[in-house]
């Protein structure tokens, strides 16, 4: 179980994370990424895998666990 | 910038205990207090547990669970997080400058508990800075107690960006999600709070839980700052027990009749005083009734937009269109409204800190109590008639 993270410090809306996981990310109207915030499964874990590797801002990341305050 | 420092009390004087007589010096919070008594971190667990203390910085964040999720041992630093960033609150800055002893036990008697070696305190305000540099000097505490003073940006305020600055780096919050308990002042295990938790930390200490809870509701028994502002006869710091009716603290303070914003600009608005018990918000600003509240908020839409670190896209495009969104509703554009409930859906969850859902949680409900307000902005006259007279502070503090 796995969830796509963006840090948004990072993120410069490059929009390849859009291109390659359409059905998870969609670009707002400035072109960074909205998150459809679902659960990726085992059996896309290899393409999320691809889009992670592909953000040239390194801003694309794959979180088993999401903390915060 | 006008300082706010009258302090007055609904109910018991606890953290306000003594201020009559003007700042407390190391024998005044003795006299007024009594010595910090020395507890062990299961008793400070226990004692948090048992009131249910949160935390006073805005995020409500409950102490003992703080606590619980710090490791048992190499804990390296308590943090005083007294940048009050929040344009409209006095409280933390007058606790530093007016009993900062109070404040100060707090600290070192929960960082003596857990073992950390370092007391630092992140301070924004010169004075305030300044009353604690003097009350150090008059303790003899055994560790390292540092004071900071941080830059007074919004979002330099957020507790991840403290520990940043008080590194040395720059008071930004970082990219990365993660506790200051587990990867706090220096990546170690840390306890970061609000000034007034402490100062709270320290009434608890001495008072245990049964006496701490004779005030306040049963689930969050105790009292709480509260700064009053805008359209008040009597604006200020007071203390009051928590779950106090709105309408007291407005009447107390000689408020006009208006609407009502609590908790500041990442705060909510009410359309007029109500018995609502008061809880988990710090701050109390009316606004009044000759004021635009449209034009107003506008002014502070620009400042929250002007208040963005600049690291994260959604939060930089996002809270500028949200101005000029706002601009256009004020100038009877209706195209204005229209973006503006795209833009408000566009920008909560999309940054590294808060900043971003907090200013459009306050634009949100300006839309939604202002309803009257925006339909005359929108409508034939294009406004309501009324200028904007600047209630809402939005100058750099």
């Amino acid at each position: 179980m796995a969830r796509l993270e963006i840090d948004w410090t990072r993120c410069d809306g490059h929009g390849l994370c859009a291109t390659l996981l359409g059905g998870d990310v969609a670009l707002d109207e400035w072109g960074f990424p909205v998150l459809k915030g679902r659960e990726i499964t085992a059996g896309e874990l290899p393409d999320a895998r691809r889009a992670v590797l592909a953000c040239p801002a390194l801003a694309l990341r794959l979180d088993k666990s999401v903390k915060g305050y | 910038m006008k300082t706010l420092q009258a302090t007055s009390v609904i109910g018991d004087a606890r953290l306000l205990a003594g201020l009559d007589q003007g700042r407390l010096d190391r024998q005044a919070h003795l006299w007024t207090h009594g010595a910090q008594p020395e507890l062990t971190r299961a008793a400070y667990s226990e004692l948090c547990e048992a009131v249910g203390l949160k935390g006073r910085g805005g995020a409500a964040f409950p102490v003992a669970r703080k606590l619980a999720s710090l490791p048992e041992r190499g804990i390296e630093a308590v943090v005083v997080n007294g940048s009050e960033s929040e344009p409209i609150s006095r409280k933390d800055r007058m606790l530093l400058t007016l009993s900062p002893h109070l404040v100060l036990d707090g600290a070192t008697g929960l960082a003596h508990a857990l073992g950390a070696p370092h007391v630092l305190i992140a301070v924004h305000d010169a004075e305030a800075a300044m009353s604690v540099r003097e009350a150090i000097l008059e303790r003899g505490d055994r560790l390292a107690i540092e004071v900071t003073e941080t830059p007074g940006r919004f979002v330099a305020g957020e507790a991840r960006a403290v520990l940043s600055a008080l590194e040395g780096g720059p008071a930004v919050p970082p990219g990365r999600k993660v506790l200051p308990t587990q990867q706090g002042y220096h990546r170690r295990p840390t306890f970061l709070s609000n000034v007034e938790t402490f100062a709270q930390l320290a009434v608890l200490a001495r008072m245990g839980s049964r006496r701490f809870a004779t005030t306040g509701v049963s689930a969050e028994p105790g009292t709480q700052l509260l700064t009053v502002a805008g359209a008040v006869q009597r604006p200020g710091v007071i203390e009051t027990p928590i779950g106090v009716p709105l309408d007291t603290v407005l009447r107390y303070t000689g408020a006009d009749p208006g609407p009502v914003l609590l908790g500041g600009y990442h705060g909510r608005w009410l359309p007029e005083a109500s018995q609502q018990p008061l809880q988990g918000t710090g701050i109390v600003l009316a606004l009044g009734a000759d004021t635009c509240p449209l034009g107003e908020v506008h002014r502070v839409a620009q400042w929250l937009a002007s208040q963005s670190a600049g690291q994260c896209g959604p939060c930089v495009f996002g809270l500028a269109g949200l101005a000029d969104d706002f601009g256009r509703i004020v100038r009877g554009d209706t195209s204005g409204w229209y973006d503006a409930q795209r833009h408000l859906g566009l920008v909560p969850g999309r940054g590294a800190c808060a900043h971003p859902d907090g200013a459009a949680r306050f634009l949100a409900s300006a839309l939604e109590v202002f309803d009257d307000d925006l339909r005359r902005h929108l409508g034939e006259n294009r406004g309501c008639g009324r200028p904007v007279h600047g209630v809402l502070e939005v100058s750099h503090g």
